[in-house]
């Protein structure tokens, strides 16, 4: 009878205090690892066959081969020649790996329920390959081959999220695709642990519960005024960088300029001591106003993380459902023109369909069913809102709800109740694809079947999507980790 | 949408005009007003790519004549009285779903804390047929509810069977409610323990009165409320004792006892399935139809949605779960379980008109519902 509520309390309540990562590596960003899937993985050929490949949304090359080499994709088309001594796989359909890119799987679980993250808190601390791996590979079979992992997840700072491959390795290296993939905050979301009072005003227990209106709209103003304030450290290091330039530019001329005069000046000097100590007088050392060298702002960790949030290098990503919140986003970070947000949740945000749509900003949704026991701010939730927003052309993505591990499994069937609440199922794949790792920055590595890319792919015996489809192989991280056996 | 309304329709068909329809078959208590008006069940032919009887045939290109509120003709070869509307559907009929362990529409009766036994107490009695929670059900092609009491004390009282439009109730007594869990006791009131319970309802049953003498002359099945294995093992030593029948709800993990289960002649309610179930529990229910356990599924609305149903047999489906089981379960097993099956849960000439129509397969997730019929009156989907 618990529903998602159940789930997010204990996932709170398991809540431990994990001291904040000095992360002085992970501000400066870009430490990617150079090329994971190749670095030790073996080196198996695999030669792919499928009467229908899509090898990305919408396009699909019928009777053609897919040849995987380290890690890699190496080619895609038609009538391709199978290498010597590759593995062959073969099956009706053959697709990109699937993505959550709201997940709860290949982190440790307390993580999640991490309260006092900030933004500079590393989901990719921790990632953990050696636990509940059976979740791993169930998800796996269900054909999803990465995932969008979050500290913090119900924080209203949670930190900088993760990308994780969830195939079989025994190396966090291996299983991190981009250590830095967002930051993530929440707004008005019920909290769990909370002392509930009744009518009375007597203390009626702990559990669940609803933030006031009047705090969640004080969230909205303490995100953007983080947001705002990352973006006048990076003014005040723009600032500081271009004095700096200008100040060993004076430096560097007026020691031209000595170097060219030196006696003279050197005379200056000594005629100018000489009358000062006539006079009785001290001598001052005339002070150049180029002197005084530039100070930097003092280095802040959280800042240097919102000044790539707020110059639109690293994606916000806000967990928000009502329309107060989300009104109030959408007007405050309006003048923040550079910010590149994505709106996670959103069960009421088809009242902003179209500026959602003509800002470009991206609506994660989680399509799982809630019953009547849930959340406050979910009240208005619905299996058709993937459907609403797309039709009024806002970009969707799918996610399992980042709360449960167990559930990335079930993402497909999600997508499903999507489809099946309205959602064109091209646009579900999408989501579920390419789609997913553009909005995360990874659309260069993995989402589509294409030479270069991670080597990510289904085969599967049906059309990607429909329930009654059955997964046959998943090759992921370079190795064939899915058969119809196993 | 899908519906395409074709020829042959004939001048609209006036709700009462004595041609169409003599009489509503079923009685209707406090209907609400959404779906009453018009409270039309005159006849509609439906054509469908596919019509799955329930009984694991399908029908191809066939089509299913709707009359009067009931299931008139089916077949690829059924006359079409002329003058009657015709639905082309591309896509699949089926009968409604039946959820078999929810609390919709009988809000108030989650919990009643004050007595650890009341085998009189009928469900029944808390039925709101207006209750907006049925909405959500039939949208989600549930056309039958059976209400239970919530698993508390030992034997909190008597199920019933209803639909979710109308306010038809199919039954007003269907199973007699007894609690194996312990999830049912707590630590203030009578019984404490499971042993002492046990206690209580073995001395219940020693002197049997009322709907337990019925339930122990089998003539009312029992509905054995358990969560673990053990609970299972319990509930089948006390069917055995007191030659009880019924079905088995709550535990997870029933399929790893299905052969047991199976000799004690007893079915299954596999309690609701969420995102994120273990494996092991899915695997589990494909167990049970490989054991031949007739079992169906429960769903706990509205504290679940009602698309949990479906996708609870999809996710079993992908582990292994026959389709065809898995479609029975959802339908003309569950209408068995809930003693009902004379009435609905399949699609069968004299049955209940309660069918709803899909855009494709019904156990692909994807498929959208694009109508759904209760007692002939269309209740979900097209200019109703």
């Amino acid at each position: 009878m618990h529903t998602l509520m159940g789930r997010f309390t204990l996932a709170l309540s398991a809540a431990v205090l994990q001291p904040v990562v000095l992360a002085s590596s992970a501000v400066e960003g870009q430490e990617a690892p150079a090329s994971p899937a190749a670095s030790s993985t073996p080196s198996e050929t695999i030669f792919i066959r499928g009467e229908h490949v899509i090898t990305r949304p919408g396009t699909v090359i019928d009777d053609a081969q897919v040849l995987v080499r380290n890690g890699r994709i190496v080619a895609v088309g038609k009538d391709l020649p199978m290498p010597e001594g590759a593995r062959e796989v073969s099956g009706t359909w053959i697709c990109a790996g699937f993505i959550d890119p709201w997940a709860a799987i290949g982190i440790a679980p307390e993580s999640l329920g991490e309260a006092g993250g900030t933004p500079a808190t590393r989901s990719t601390d921790s990632v953990d390959p050696y636990n509940f791996d059976h979740l791993r590979r169930d998800a796996l079979r269900a054909g999803v081959t990465t995932a969008r992992v979050q500290i913090g997840a119900g924080a209203r700072v949670g930190g900088i999220g993760t990308i994780v491959r969830l195939a079989p390795t025994t190396k966090r290296e291996d299983m991190v695709v981009l250590p830095d993939s967002n930051v993530w905050m929440t707004i008005g979301l019920s909290q769990g642990n909370q002392m509930s009072f009744d009518a009375q005003g007597d203390f009626a227990g702990f559990g669940s519960r609803a933030m006031d209106p009047f705090e969640r709209l004080e969230s909205v103003d303490r995100l953007l005024q983080m947001i705002q304030a990352g973006k006048n450290y990076l003014v005040q290091k723009n600032e500081y960088k271009h004095e700096l330039e200008a100040w060993q530019k004076t430096i560097a001329e007026k020691e031209a300029e000595l170097e060219k005069d030196a006696k003279k000046a050197k005379k200056d000097r000594e005629k100018a001591e000489k009358d000062a100590t006539e006079k009785g007088k001290k001598f001052e050392e005339k002070k150049y106003k180029e002197d005084k060298k530039p100070t930097p702002p003092r280095f802040d960790e959280d800042n240097e993380v919102l000044a790539r949030v707020a110059d639109g290098g690293l994606p916000l990503i806000v967990h928000a459902n009502r329309v107060a919140e989300i009104r109030a986003l959408l007007s405050g970070s309006e003048s923040m023109g550079r910010l590149r947000w994505i709106l996670a949740g959103g069960a009421e945000s088809t009242f902003f369909s179209r500026q959602l749509a003509e800002r470009r900003i991206p609506v994660l949704v989680m399509p799982v069913p809630m019953g009547r026991n849930r959340p406050d701010e979910y009240e208005s939730h619905d299996l058709s809102l993937a459907a609403r927003l797309k039709k009024d052309g806002v970009q969707v993505l799918l996610g399992s709800g980042g709360l449960d591990p167990a559930a990335t499994r079930d993402l497909p069937l999600l997508a499903g109740l999507a489809i099946g609440a309205g959602l064109d199922r091209q646009a579900a794949f999408d989501a579920l694809t390419l789609g997913a790792a553009r909005a995360l920055d990874v659309g260069d590595r993995i989402g589509s079947l294409e030479a270069g890319k991670d080597a990510d792919v289904l085969v599967l015996d049906g059309e990607p999507l429909v329930s009654t489809t059955r997964v046959r192989f998943v090759v992921a991280g370079g190795r064939v980790v899915v058969t119809p056996e196993n | 949408m899908v519906i395409v309304a074709m020829a042959l329709c004939a001048p609209l068909l006036a709700p009462f005009s004595p041609s169409n329809t003599p009489a509503v078959a079923a009685p209707v208590l406090g209907v609400p007003t959404s779906v009453a008006a018009p409270l039309d069940a005159g006849s509609v032919a439906i054509r469908a790519d596919a019509i799955w009887l329930g009984d694991g045939r399908v029908v191809e290109k066939g089509t299913l004549l709707l009359s009067d509120g009931r299931i008139a003709d089916v077949g690829t070869n059924v006359s079409v009285p002329s003058g009657t509307q015709v639905i082309e559907l591309k896509g699949t009929i089926t009968a409604g779903l039946i959820a078999l362990h929810g609390y919709s529409g009988a809000p108030n009766e989650m919990v009643d804390g004050t007595r650890p036994s009341m085998p009189e107490s009928k469900l029944r009695f808390a039925f709101d047929p207006s209750h907006y929670d049925f909405e959500d059900a039939r949208k989600s092609g549930i056309t039958t509810i059976v209400l239970t009491p919530p698993a508390e004390g030992v034997a909190p009282g008597i199920t019933a069977v209803v639909k979710t439009a109308g306010g038809t109730m199919l039954s007003d007594a269907a199973h007699l409610s007894l609690v194996f869990t312990a999830d049912g006791l707590v630590s203030n009131r009578k019984p404490t323990s499971i042993a002492g319970a046990m206690a209580m309802m073995e001395e219940m049953f020693a002197q049997p009165r009322g709907s337990v003498a019925l339930a122990a002359e089998g003539k009312l099945p029992c509905l054995f409320e358990t969560t673990t294995k053990p609970d299972i093992q319990r509930a089948i030593d006390f069917a055995g004792r007191h030659k009880l029948t019924g079905a088995i709800h709550g535990a997870a993990l029933a399929g790893e006892l299905a052969e047991s289960i199976h000799d004690a002649k007893l079915s299954v309610i596999v309690p609701v399935i969420e995102i994120g179930k273990e494996r092991r529990a899915l695997v589990s229910v494909a167990e049970l139809a490989k054991k031949d356990v007739r079992f169906g599924f429960g769903l706990d609305s509205p504290w679940n949605h009602p698309s949990e149903l479906r996708l609870g047999a999809a996710m079993c489906v992908r582990e292994g779960l026959d389709s065809a089981k898995a479609w029975s379960a959802l339908t003309s097993d569950a209408a068995r379980i809930a003693g009902v099956d004379a009435r609905v849960g399949r699609i069968d000439r004299g049955l209940d008109a309660d069918v709803v129509l899909w855009s494709g397969n019904p156990l692909d997730l994807g498929s959208r519902i694009v109508a759904v019929y209760v007692d002939g009156v269309r209740v979900v989907g097209g200019d109703r």
